[in-house]
């Protein structure tokens, strides 16, 4: 659930209340619609008694005829701005519709609506319209006439209604702007308003007068006289339109259009369309411009109240706090919440159409939440969860308590108590009198949530519980809450099949409802508007390169399958499955196995990105390259975060930023640069400040890189106090996962100040920990770390701690990264060395080659500590086995990075990549 | 100050003629009305002038626009012979010295000048294009003028019309004045070649400002009132303009007595409520039988919530004018406050014969009813204000109040909602918003309403109390936050002292009977002050008997009890019991005390 859980719109609901409301017609006659009906009687003539022509008269192939069909068809559905196009774009849309009959289209067009000159001419018009619906008598099947239950039949049925139920000044009006709407393709009009203005420059107001009388002449009391249209300088009173994004010119030249708003249905899609552009991409949709273009739809369509809420959206995706509250509250006071909010495709079966004001709450929690103030977000949806009780409205209660549960597990609190300040809250809904922690209280409320989503039919919810649950899963022991007797077992274990379990509910839900409720009414106007936008792009190269021959088939079907083809599930869907898919990668990450992050991270990465929110996005990304850094370098790793941050500006995506602070933090550390690991940790203290908002995990990690600096740079007593503090700050918000690593990090400072009797204990009970959690390769490390505590005691250890390097062996090689491996290769040949029975010269392999692959894989890392001892011991065996040359090698490379660790020159480099 | 006297009436005589002239009714109708105004020499004037416009807290604009509409018809001025003498020196007024203006000279009646005199008669029958049409060639500035505001009116009225005939499901389409853009070519034309008077330049400013480019427009009627002040229309439109006291003090303005007027008024829209006060004090000095100033000095008291005084003002308002409807929505506001039904009955008939079709009379009806408690008819008549003038304010407001009454929240917000979008400093919608959300229990929502409310007007009392009931109430129970609410309360002078008895409450309830005490004493103090007694009054005594008990100050004590025992209840036990066992402690006995715990 995030901030855009409110996007979107209930069709079903807000198409029926305005004509319910208003008793106005569901359409608004413009110009364009006139033009539209025209064409739909070229394609659907009026049933002529005998002449049964397939196709009819224009037409030369069944294919032309359906092509047409299918451009009007796209023109009653297309989103892609809010306003009408000019007759001018149009003419060029038709003209690359119809390549064949030589422009008769166009021709035919501008000729009948300029015919339009009279109130008596449009009664005419429509009346020969409703020819086109009504079935001739003696009408087979095989005749062609247009079903009045197709879309387009439909939409010549409003047009009709909208005409009939005009008044007299409407159609004056409509007259008005049809003149308008074609002289803004006259040819003659440019040279004619430079004729006048040059001859009128001394006394130009009075032919301005003169032609203000006569467009009031012919329009407004039906003179047909039609001499100086082109003097109209009314059409200059509405300002120019300016569309944000610049790629498609061709609707900026608006000026002299009447400026008509597409139909209530078209203007809803374009909202959602934005709603999705603002999700994937924020950055690329500037603010001001938006702004401006949502206020002027706001200015045409007052009463078109989600324009505030895309405002709203805008300035909560570019930080801006007041706008974004003010936009919110504007929005639910003239809604009243009443416009619809949840899902997008909203069948009158699933009747979620969330009434009243408690989502108004819900989606000021979500602006809080957003925005970092979790104290005040969690007021808000405690209130959300009261008014939502208080007037029934479960799926608004359910939303409510997925959103608190994203909350509780995104922030750190040790409890709620301070949080929640009030009894009536959270605590008491659980309807359990102790208090809770606040883990207990998330995995209650995930269940309740789950219980009502599952209840209420919400597909999209239930998969979001089902993902979260997956998630607590993952990360946390399930305690029962209340238990019994001496007999009630407690397990403290996590358990990997529940997170699959749910891995799998979330997306098997998804498909179960898929059938009936989701996929509804899937159309959303994406595949009309980008079938429109190729067209014109598609006559555009044909324009600029007049190559006519070439690119007339440009236009054709087949072009359009791998753009424009309507996806058969719907994006919310794919959302959700695409987060699983990105769980699931996660869930790898902790269990401990590579292959599986990179293949699920690969997959999210393909499968899902038209879905996808870039945040989603830019996380699979941060997998993929954390992966490579690990496994094949940090120059690998930095060529694919170069490519990455070209995609998600580091201004926008956090996760990238923290990707590469993290990965740089690692190379200092491994190069030995320690005042720019230093550096770097400093920025990680900065963005983890200690205000209750930021992300709880993003604090262990600063605690953790800083510890870890500490220890490169051997302040041992320090680097333990910071591990410390840190231990106890995971283990008072619960976070045992962090808790194993915590302690192996203990372990491994122990192991460093050469206490490894103190450091036994921390490794022992990581090791134990990582067990009950599953962590399979932190384990292995673990128990890694172990062996070289035991090894550090002394050579009479050396046969346990190679039992347990053996042990934990195959895990790593299978899974863990380059230092992991290096780490076990080196510890297992300083086990044999160490081992008094054991000779070189007897079995030299068992040591060279260990460490051999050691020094190639730390070679790759630039670990000069590691690979000096590894180069050491090389040097050692070679000693052993007499190989005097090979010694003097190995030990000129010790020296080398011996020296690059202990004289660090040009450590600017670190920060370059 | 006779002969300053005379001076002004010259000007004003002058000023008022001009107007007329080019069809500018209000403004003609603003001075005619102050030039009667002025104090009498010798001989009192008998007959005042109708209507004089004000600028109560419904915007200018709006209102405006309708006195254009209905211009033509309700008033005409009487052209008087004369030409424009009397310009020689601006009158100290107050001590201020002012700058003086020459009145311009009108341009003669030239060869034009029949031509003239047609269109304005056309112009008077709201005939704007045939008027506009026969000064066609016409070139000297005042028929140019008169021709340019022609079209602007007939682009008014088209604009109005198709407003209506636009109407779509999605709401009124933009319907714009369709003469804007060439009004403002040829109005800069002549403004960049000096051909231009200030009428010309008042004109090209209201069409700027119905374009959207305000700061230009302010720059223009700046431009205009400085070169021709009595120009009240010029200086209303100015004043709407200015939304900030900053901009206000930006303004480059001349030193006239019209800029008191202005400064006042633009004060008294800012809720700067003395310094309105001050100015328009200064000005009755002058212009003593100005029903305008009074008017306006009533809204000023009314505002700041001196009733009596406002009402004996507006009272003798109605009788020396006895038809007059401006400022009387205000009127009724007060009487409502007052809650005297009969007045405002009274005044709701007044005003229904002297023009029902007016907003404000609507308005004043729709009090009565409310006040009647006669909700759903209340509403009626605050939707026809609205219809009449979709910018009014107060009635966008007030209606918000009746939803409340008829429990139809969803409207209520909605109202209140539209006031806010038109005027965003209107306290008293963002506080009927939080109120509502309040009442549908939803006081952290409504927090945000009140918190609006408070920055509008950060010295009442009541929206202070408002917003610590919310973080007081038990879905929050931010007892802090309320604290700090009360405090603000109880320093901007909180009448009914809840702030206080809330202070102390809430500080016992946390314990801090410090503090407690502190504000229990003040209350009684206040309670004492006011001669009022009560529940409240019983508490605060019981708790400071038990309070400086408890800290071994037993004369305070004592004294506490004694109070209490004037009064009958349990509190009497409680205190006799306390008195025996203070004597006990004060006699040296052991100071374990049981009945503290009984208490």
């Amino acid at each position: 659930m995030n901030v855009f859980a409110g996007v979107g719109g209930g069709s079903a609901a807000t198409d029926a209340a305005p004509a319910v409301g208003t008793g106005k017609a569901l359409l608004e006659l413009t110009p364009h619609k006139i033009a539209v009906c025209h064409l739909v009687q070229v394609f659907a003539p009026p049933a002529q008694a005998g002449g049964d022509v397939v196709p009819p008269f224009p037409f030369e192939s069944l294919a032309h005829h359906n092509r047409l069909g299918l451009f009007l068809f796209t023109l009653t559905r297309s989103c892609e701005d809010f306003l009408e196009p000019p007759l001018e774009e149009f003419l060029r849309q038709l003209k690359a519709v119809d390549d064949l009959t030589n422009g008769w289209f166009c021709e035919q067009l501008t000729s009948t609506l300029s015919a339009l000159n009279s109130p008596d001419d449009l009664f005419n018009f429509f009346d020969k319209l409703r020819g086109v619906l009504t079935a001739p008598e003696g009408a087979s099947a095989e005749d062609i006439f247009l079903d009045p239950n197709s879309q387009l039949g439909v939409f010549l049925r409003c047009c009709i209604l909208a005409f009939n139920s005009m008044t007299f000044e409407g159609v004056c009006h409509l007259l008005a702007d049809i003149v308008m709407y074609c002289n803004s393709t006259d040819a003659s009009y440019d040279m004619a308003e430079d004729e006048n203005f040059n001859n009128e420059v001394g006394s130009m107001m009075d032919a301005d007068i003169g032609s203000q009388a006569d467009m009031f002449d012919k329009y407004h009391r039906g003179f047909s006289s039609g001499s100086h249209m082109g003097e109209s300088s009314s059409a200059l009173t509405r300002a120019p339109m300016l569309p944000y994004d610049s790629d498609d010119a061709n609707t900026s030249k608006a000026d002299d259009n009447p400026t008509c708003l597409r139909s209530r249905w078209q203007l809803e899609a374009y909202l959602n369309q934005q709603a999705d552009i603002l999700e994937k991409d924020p950055s690329s949709v500037p603010l001001n411009s938006f702004n401006a273009t949502m206020t002027k739809l706001r200015t045409l369509a007052p009463e078109l109240h989600r324009v505030q809420f895309l405002q709203y959206l805008n300035a909560l995706c570019h930080d801006d706090y007041v706008t974004s509250v003010d936009n919110l509250h504007r929005y639910f006071d003239y809604s009243a919440g009443m416009q619809g909010l949840f899902g997008r495709s909203v069948s009158p079966v699933q009747d979620i159409v969330v009434g009243k004001y408690e989502s108004a709450l819900l989606c000021l929690g979500n602006l809080h939440c957003y925005f970092g103030h979790p104290k005040k977000a969690l007021e808000a949806f405690a209130e959300a969860v009261r008014v939502s009780q208080m007037n029934n409205d479960d799926s608004c209660l359910a939303y409510v308590l997925g959103a608190i549960s994203n909350l509780l597990s995104k922030i750190g609190m040790s409890n709620t108590v301070g949080i929640i300040s009030s009894p009536y809250s959270i605590g008491t809904n659980i309807g359990l009198g102790t208090p809770l922690s606040i883990q207990q209280q998330l995995l209650v409320l995930l269940k309740r949530s789950l219980k009502r989503a599952d209840m209420l039919k919400l597909p999209s919810l239930l998969s979001f519980d089902h993902l979260s649950l997956a998630k607590f899963d993952l990360k946390h022991v399930q305690r029962p809450l209340v238990s019994f007797g001496p007999n009630a077992s407690t397990k403290l274990r996590t358990c990997p099949v529940d997170v699959c379990k749910n891995l799998r509910l979330s997306s098997r839900v998804l498909t179960d409802f898929g059938t009936d409720v989701l996929s509804t009414s899937n159309d959303n106007g994406s595949f009309s508007t980008s079938w429109l936008r190729n067209l014109s792009a598609a006559t555009g190269s044909w324009r600029s390169s007049s190559v006519k021959s070439t690119k007339l088939h440009n236009n054709d079907f087949d072009n359009f399958h791998y753009h424009a083809q309507p996806c058969p599930v719907p994006a919310p869907v794919l959302q959700l499955a695409g987060s699983a898919c990105l769980l699931r990668a996660t869930a790898w990450e902790h269990y401990g196995s590579a292959p599986m992050v990179r293949m699920n991270a690969l997959v999210y990465a393909t499968c899902f990105a038209d879905a996808s929110s870039s945040s989603e996005m830019s996380l699979a990304y941060v997998k993929l390259i954390q992966q490579l850094a690990v496994f094949k370098g940090y120059s690998a790793a930095f060529c694919a975060l170069k490519l990455a941050e070209k995609k998600f500006p580091s201004s926008t995506s956090s996760h990238i930023q923290l990707l590469r602070m993290q990965i740089l933090h690692e190379r200092a550390l491994h190069r030995g640069h320690l005042k720019i690991a230093q550096q770097i940790c400093d920025e990680f203290g900065v963005l983890s400040s200690s205000v209750c908002g930021v992300d709880i995990e993003l604090k262990t990690e600063a605690s953790v890189r800083r510890a870890r600096t500490l220890l490169a740079a051997k302040q041992f007593s320090q680097a333990a106090a910071v591990a410390n503090s840190l231990f106890s700050t995971c283990y008072k918000y619960n976070l045992q996962v962090e808790n194993a690593s915590v302690l192996l990090l203990l372990a491994e400072i122990y192991k460093k100040s050469d206490n490894a009797v103190l450091g036994l204990p921390y490794a022992l009970a990581s090791q134990s920990f990582c067990k009950s959690f599953n962590l399979d390769l932190l384990e292995a490390s673990a128990t890694l770390t172990l062996a070289e505590l035991w090894l550090a005691l002394g050579s009479s250890h050396a046969k346990r701690a190679l039992s347990l390097v053996y042990q934990c062996l195959p895990m790593i090689l299978g899974h863990g990264g380059l230092e992991l491996r290096a780490r076990a290769h080196i510890t297992l040949a300083k086990c044999h060395l160490s081992d008094p029975k054991f000779s070189v010269p007897e079995d030299p392999e068992a040591v060279l080659d260990p460490l051999n692959q050691a020094t190639e894989d730390l070679q790759v890392l630039e670990y000069h500590d590691m690979a000096a001892e590894a180069y050491y011991l090389k040097a050692m065996a070679y000693n052993h086995l007499g190989k005097l040359d090979e010694r003097e090698e190995a030990a000129a490379c010790f020296k080398e990075h011996i020296t690059a660790l202990e004289k660090p020159h040009n450590e600017e480099d670190s920060l370059v990549y | 100050m006779a002969s300053g006297k005379e001076t002004y009436r010259a000007e004003l005589r002058a000023a008022a003629r001009q107007l007329g002239e080019r069809c500018l009714y209000s403004a003609a109708k603003w001075a005619a009305e102050l030039l009667v105004g002025v104090e009498p020499d010798a001989a009192p004037a008998l007959s005042c002038a109708m209507d004089p416009p004000s600028s109560s807290s419904a915007t200018p604009a709006g209102r405006l626009l309708h006195m254009h509409r209905s211009g033509g018809s309700s008033f005409r001025p009487r052209p008087r012979p004369g030409g424009g003498g009397g310009s020689e020196a601006g009158t100290p007024l107050g001590g201020v010295s002012y700058v003086s203006t020459p009145i311009p000279d009108d341009d003669a009646f030239d060869s034009g000048g029949d031509k003239y005199l047609l269109a304005k008669t056309y112009f008077d029958c709201r005939e704007y294009r045939r008027a506009a049409h026969v000064l066609q060639n016409q070139v000297g500035r005042k028929a140019v003028f008169l021709r340019c505001y022609a079209l602007y009116m007939a682009g008014e009225k088209r604009k109005e019309a198709e407003m209506i005939e636009l109407e779509g499901s999605l709401g009124k389409s933009n319907a714009v004045n369709e003469e804007l853009v060439a009004l403002e070519r040829e109005l800069s034309t002549h403004r960049r070649t000096g051909s231009i008077d200030s009428f010309g330049l008042y004109l090209y400013g209201i069409v700027l400002r119905d374009k959207g480019c305000e700061g230009l427009a302010r720059t223009i009627l700046v431009e205009s009132v400085n070169s021709y002040p009595w120009n009240w229309s010029a200086w209303s439109e100015l004043q709407s303009l200015c939304t900030s006291s900053d901009i206000l003090n930006s303004l480059n303005l001349k030193n006239h007595w019209m800029k008191d007027f202005f400064l006042a008024s633009a004060y008294l829209e800012l809720k700067m409520h003395e310094e309105a006060l001050k100015r328009y004090e200064r000005l009755v000095g002058v212009f003593r039988c100005s029903g305008y100033i009074q008017a306006q000095i009533a809204t000023v008291q009314y505002s700041m919530r001196d009733l009596d005084e406002a009402e004996m003002i507006f009272e003798e308002l109605l009788r020396t004018d006895p038809f007059r409807v401006d400022s009387m929505d205000v009127y009724s506001n007060l009487l409502y406050a007052k809650e005297s039904l009969t007045a405002l009955s009274f005044l709701a008939h007044r005003v229904f014969l002297t023009d029902k079709y007016r907003p404000e009379s609507c308005c004043i009806i729709a009090n009565y009813y409310s006040l009647k408690g006669l909700h759903e008819k209340s509403v009626l008549y605050f939707q026809r204000a609205l219809k009449l003038n979709r910018k009014y304010l107060s009635a966008w407001t007030l209606m918000g109040h009746e939803y409340v009454e008829l429990k139809n929240t969803p409207a209520a917000i909605d109202a209140y909602r539209r006031a806010v979008d038109i005027n965003p400093r209107d306290f008293r919608a963002w506080y009927g918003l939080g109120q509502i959300y309040e009442m549908m229990g939803m006081p952290f929502y409504a927090l945000y309403y009140f918190r609006k409310s408070s920055h509008l007007q950060p010295d009442d009392a009541r929206l202070w109390i408002a917003m610590a009931q919310c973080y007081e109430s038990d879905q929050l129970q931010m007892i802090e936050e309320a604290i700090k609410c009360y405090e603000r309360a109880e320093k901007s002078n909180d009448t009914e002292g809840i702030a206080l008895h809330q202070l102390a409450k809430l500080h016992s309830m946390l314990g801090q009977s410090e503090k407690a005490a502190f504000y229990y004493k003040k209350d009684l103090e206040r309670m004492e002050i006011e001669e009022r007694q009560g529940q409240n009054f019983v508490e605060a005594l019981l708790f400071l008997a038990k309070h400086y008990r408890s800290i071994g100050r037993f004369e305070e004590a004592e004294h506490y009890c004694t109070r209490l025992l004037d009064y009958t209840g349990p509190e009497k036990e409680t205190a006799k019991n306390m008195l025996q066992s203070i004597k006990r402690l004060q006699s040296g006995f052991p100071s374990m005390d049981i009945d503290n715990f009984s208490l």
